[in-house]
């Protein structure tokens, strides 16, 4: 197959070749690489990779993939990183308005009864170009095996092409994109090249309040497949009897050689084993309702997990692959009188609302800055994170899971650009809505959100996306969830704007900013669970008042709490020649037209990691109803 | 002899009114309508008159919510200070005027008293005006008793603070109080803690742009400590302190090197001016900051300032 550029201006083009999204269960050759927590069957791209920045799609190096590409005149760049924070494009900062406002007349392709606009995109004068090469041969562990590649998280649109041939292309900007370069792939001399475009129609469905950046943010990774390999690990953990015993069942679906055996054990903490089954190999291997009496379940308090172990033998009983992953039984429902109950027991959010941010490195997250951001969840009463407005890091639902931090798993989507008209709804050019071609697109968002994240215990909620409004397709992400999830619940609140579809959409009433006392108004006949999935807005100095929300949870059963708006301050560092420090920065600081300045700062931290002085009224209010 | 026992001694000047003692030293002048100086153990502490301050630097929640338009002409009567009105109180003797040349003629360098009161009616320039009266109670061993006393007025604007702003000559080194943890307002102090506590010089917290900061309500003492002074032949750069204490009710300051004014006219942090003088607010009555959103919910209306009803508080210099 041939890449085509046009691809960029058609909503129901967004991943050529890409793989099916798969959970994230990590795998090693044997215990020992477990213990080290490195697989040899892994190989880091991440480090410095040749690159070239264009300032539009017309004047990009359309060759550059080419084995006979003379690429000596390339920069380097370092992976994974902004290509904004390397200097080479502006940085923007816009809440609700596109950041083409006023540059670029653009409406959504298939709305307002118009098709596609062809070079929309593709010819887009805003459209910055990175041209991305990394030469690398293959770890000598990796030779000999099927291939694939991982990238993590690239903004916002990318062709992938192996030593001269189209590889695939992938939308999505937050979730993993993985690509089969077996055919291709040589033991050495490889040349990867990924073309990552600013701006797709993917653009309308990514209007989520922060800076815009673009560029491969997130870790790039080689996977060599073992001989049989598990592709997929479903697991499904659920609590019985009144809440005392655990019933486990899985679904492991292999690739490759499908003789041998699989060992599959459950240990607890101890070590003892509740599980110990040996099967032969197929390419779905399923546990069923295996019962542990008296399980330890799992909750913020408690975050205790099982140890579930995969060992896949050939048939000369030789360990080939092994994977480990832990996972934890609790149960959440909802009463006939609208009460969200965890294990029995009421549940009640202390969130917060955050954003993947460093000041020194945008989006581009490192694992320090997660654990850093557990630890002061922990040290301030915080036991919920909304992941706005899109899949974070692998990493931090790890990290949730061990540490008891309840999860809202948000989809990758907002499109509030489309529909919020200057403070007014006016939602005529709406997407996606209930545009068929706007359909899949959005589906598979919730699909790979799915499919990537399902095993993790922390995650109680999947959320649709955010202020993206209401139609026929937000009711099929929904769907989509309750067809393949009756463990967790689902989250909407843009329905909001369109009550028609509240029978089809969410789980929850969700509101964000509204009022004590409007909130007090629907819990005294609500129809669902109420939850803020947005409130106290800290913008500098804020978050006054917050015990009129936190009366309200010993008032009503049926009121959740709600995520605060939100962790950090998505503020930038710069060096100030005038005074000579180093200095936070805004949105506007970077003659950003269209911006929306400070609004960028709504953090409970400031964007250096320290706490503002509302954490400690904080800390107070969310550590009553721990 | 009755003036033995007399401790103040009192000076009757042409253009101010002198109060000495054994360690300090107090000029009110009437030209400037207020404390000129106020000067202990040699130091000086003041360097301009106090005022009242109306003004607090806008929050964003302010911004959003047009708090800022509606109460713009409180900007106007914080940074310009219109005096009308001194009265003068020595022990139980009411000056009906105030004891200028010629009427100071008739005095000597011989003059104590145990008591003085000295007070300085401000109107305000607002649309109604109103006034606001600042008085100081000085005892026999040279405490002054500061009250302020703001007139309610029917049609004025809501107010962003009502308080008393005091401006010191050099940066504080820091500062010691009895009060609360953190910073704090009306509507954001259930989580802070009650305590003593030190903080190191005079930290603006690091809100990205500019704004109101460093409230601590409810405090009953706050100490600054100070170094440097601009006296000249003052070289010896040791530690100084300035007392305040609560008097009938805890009292609510902020100690900043800036005024609300050189806050809210910066967009970012590092264009705040360099830091040189300590500008201490003791204020009677603080606006919440609210929470709700940013762009028009108000601040829960339990924490809002009534412009229109009388409030009064005090504290005493030590």
């Amino acid at each position: 197959m041939k890449a085509n550029i046009k691809w960029l201006d058609d909503p129901e083009v967004f991943r050529i070749n890409q793989l099916p999204a798969h959970s994230d269960h990590p795998f090693y050759k044997d215990y020992r690489e477990w213990q080290n927590h490195s697989s040899s069957f892994k190989q880091s791209l991440n480090g410095a990779w040749q690159f070239h920045f264009s300032k539009d799609p017309q004047s990009r190096p359309i060759d550059f993939y080419k084995r006979s590409f003379d690429s000596s005149s390339f920069d380097t760049i370092p992976v994974p990183s902004e290509i904004e924070l390397n200097g080479y494009a502006q940085n923007q900062y816009t809440n609700i308005l596109y950041p083409w406002e006023s540059k670029i007349y653009r409406k959504p392709a298939y709305t307002l009864g118009r098709g596609i606009k062809n070079g929309d995109f593709s010819q887009g004068k805003d459209n910055t170009v990175g041209s991305y090469l990394k030469h690398f041969d293959l770890n000598p562990a990796l030779a000999g095996h099927d291939i694939h590649i991982q990238f993590e998280g690239v903004e916002r649109a990318m062709y992938v092409y192996l030593n001269g041939h189209f590889i695939g292309y992938a939308e999505d900007s937050f979730t993993p994109s993985e690509f089969d370069l077996t055919p291709y792939i040589q033991a050495k001399d490889n040349i990867l090249a990924v073309e990552v475009f600013k701006h797709s129609t993917a653009s309308w469905l990514e209007d989520q309040d922060m800076f815009r950046f673009s560029g491969i943010f997130r870790s790039v990774e080689l996977l060599a497949l073992p001989r049989t390999h598990l592709m997929d690990l479903d697991i499904k953990p659920t609590v019985v009897n009144d809440y005392h015993d655990g019933v486990f069942n899985a679904k492991l679906h292999f690739m490759g050689k499908t003789s041998g055996n699989v060992h599959v054990l459950v240990e607890d903490i101890d070590g003892k084993t509740l599980l110990n089954k040996k099967l032969p190999l197929k390419s779905t291997v399923e546990i069923e309702n295996e019962t542990f009496a008296n399980v330890h379940l799992w909750d913020n308090h408690d975050p205790y997990l099982y140890q579930l172990i995969i060992e896949v033998h050939d048939q000369d009983g030789k360990l080939v692959e092994l994977i480990p992953y832990q996972f934890g039984f609790r149960k959440i429902e909802i009463t006939k009188d609208h009460v969200v109950l965890l294990n029995g027991k009421r549940l009640i959010i202390n969130g917060v609302n955050r954003h993947e941010w460093d000041a020194k490195r945008g989006r581009s997250i490192t694992l320090a800055d997660m654990k850093q951001d557990i630890a002061t969840f922990k040290h301030n009463n915080i036991n919920a994170v909304r992941t706005c407005h899109y899949p974070n890091q692998i990493p931090w639902y790890y990290l949730c899971d061990q540490n008891g931090i309840y999860m809202m798993a948000e989809n990758n989507l907002e499109s509030h650009g489309t529909w919020q008209k200057l403070g007014q709804v006016e939602a005529t050019s709406n997407v996606p809505g209930s545009i068929p071609e706007w359909r899949e697109v959005v589906v598979d968002r919730a699909r790979s959100n799915y499919e990537t994240f399902k095993n993790h215990t922390a995650i109680l909620f999947w959320s649709l996306g955010n202020e993206s409004y209401a139609g026929s397709n937000i009711a099929a992400m929904n769907k989509f969830y309750k067809d393949h999830d009756s463990s967790r619940l689902t989250h909407y609140e843009g329905v909001f704007h369109a009550p028609e579809f509240k029978k089809e959409i969410s789980d929850l009433e969700s509101c964000m900013y509204l009022p004590p006392k409007e909130a007090e108004e629907y819990l005294q006949n609500p129809k669902k669970p109420l939850v803020e999935c947005e409130y106290m807005h800290d913008m500098g100095n804020s978050d006054g008042g917050m015990g009129s929300y936190i009366k309200l949870i010993d008032k009503y059963p049926q009121y959740m709490g709600g995520f605060i708006w939100d962790f950090i301050d998505q503020a930038l560092f710069v060096h100030d020649p005038v005074s000579g420090q180093d200095v936070l920065r805004y949105g506007g600081d970077f003659d950003d037209r269209h911006s929306d300045y400070e609004f960028s700062g709504d953090g409970l931290m400031f964007a250096d990691r320290t706490p503002k002085p509302a954490m400690q009224e904080v800390r107070y209010y969310y550590g009553l109803h721990k | 002899m009755d003036y033995t026992n007399k401790k103040l001694h009192i000076i009757y000047g042409d253009g101010t009114f002198g109060v000495n003692g054994q360690d300090f030293q107090y000029i009110f002048s009437y030209e400037r309508g207020g404390l000129e100086s106020l000067k202990v153990h040699g130091k000086e502490w003041l360097y301009r008159v106090p005022t009242p301050t109306f003004w607090r630097a806008t929050t964003d929640n302010d911004r959003g919510s047009g708090f800022n338009l509606k109460a713009a002409q409180w900007l106007g009567a914080d940074i310009f200070t219109k005096c009308t009105d001194i009265h003068l109180k020595v022990d139980e003797h009411d000056f009906p005027e105030l004891p200028i040349a010629p009427f100071n003629n008739k005095f000597s360098n011989h003059e104590y008293a145990s008591s003085a009161q000295i007070s300085f009616t401000y109107q305000t320039l607002t649309i109604p005006a109103t006034n606001a009266k600042i008085i100081y109670n000085i005892d026999d061993v040279g405490h002054i008793k500061v009250t302020m006393h703001y007139y309610g007025k029917k049609g004025l604007s809501p107010l962003p603070v009502i308080g008393i702003r005091l401006i010191m000559p050099t940066a504080a080194t820091g500062f010691d109080y009895e009060g609360l943890s953190g910073e704090t307002y009306p509507d954001r102090m259930a989580g802070a803690k009650e305590g003593r506590f030190h903080i190191d010089g005079l930290p603006v917290t690091k809100y990205l742009v500019p704004q109101e900061n460093g409230m601590h309500m409810q405090t009953k003492k706050l100490v600054i400590n100070r170094e440097a002074t601009q006296n000249n032949s003052d070289q010896t750069n040791e530690k100084f302190s300035l007392s305040i204490l609560q008097d009938k009710k805890p009292f609510n300051f902020s100690c900043l090197p800036y005024t609300a004014e050189e806050l809210e006219n910066a967009t970012h942090i590092e264009e705040l001016p360099l830091v040189r003088r300590t500008v201490l607010v003791i204020a009677g009555a603080v606006r919440g900051i609210g929470g709700i959103d940013s762009w028009g919910s108000d601040v829960e209306s339990a924490y809002h300032i009534n412009p229109e009803l009388d409030h009064e508080f005090s504290f005493i210099l030590n």
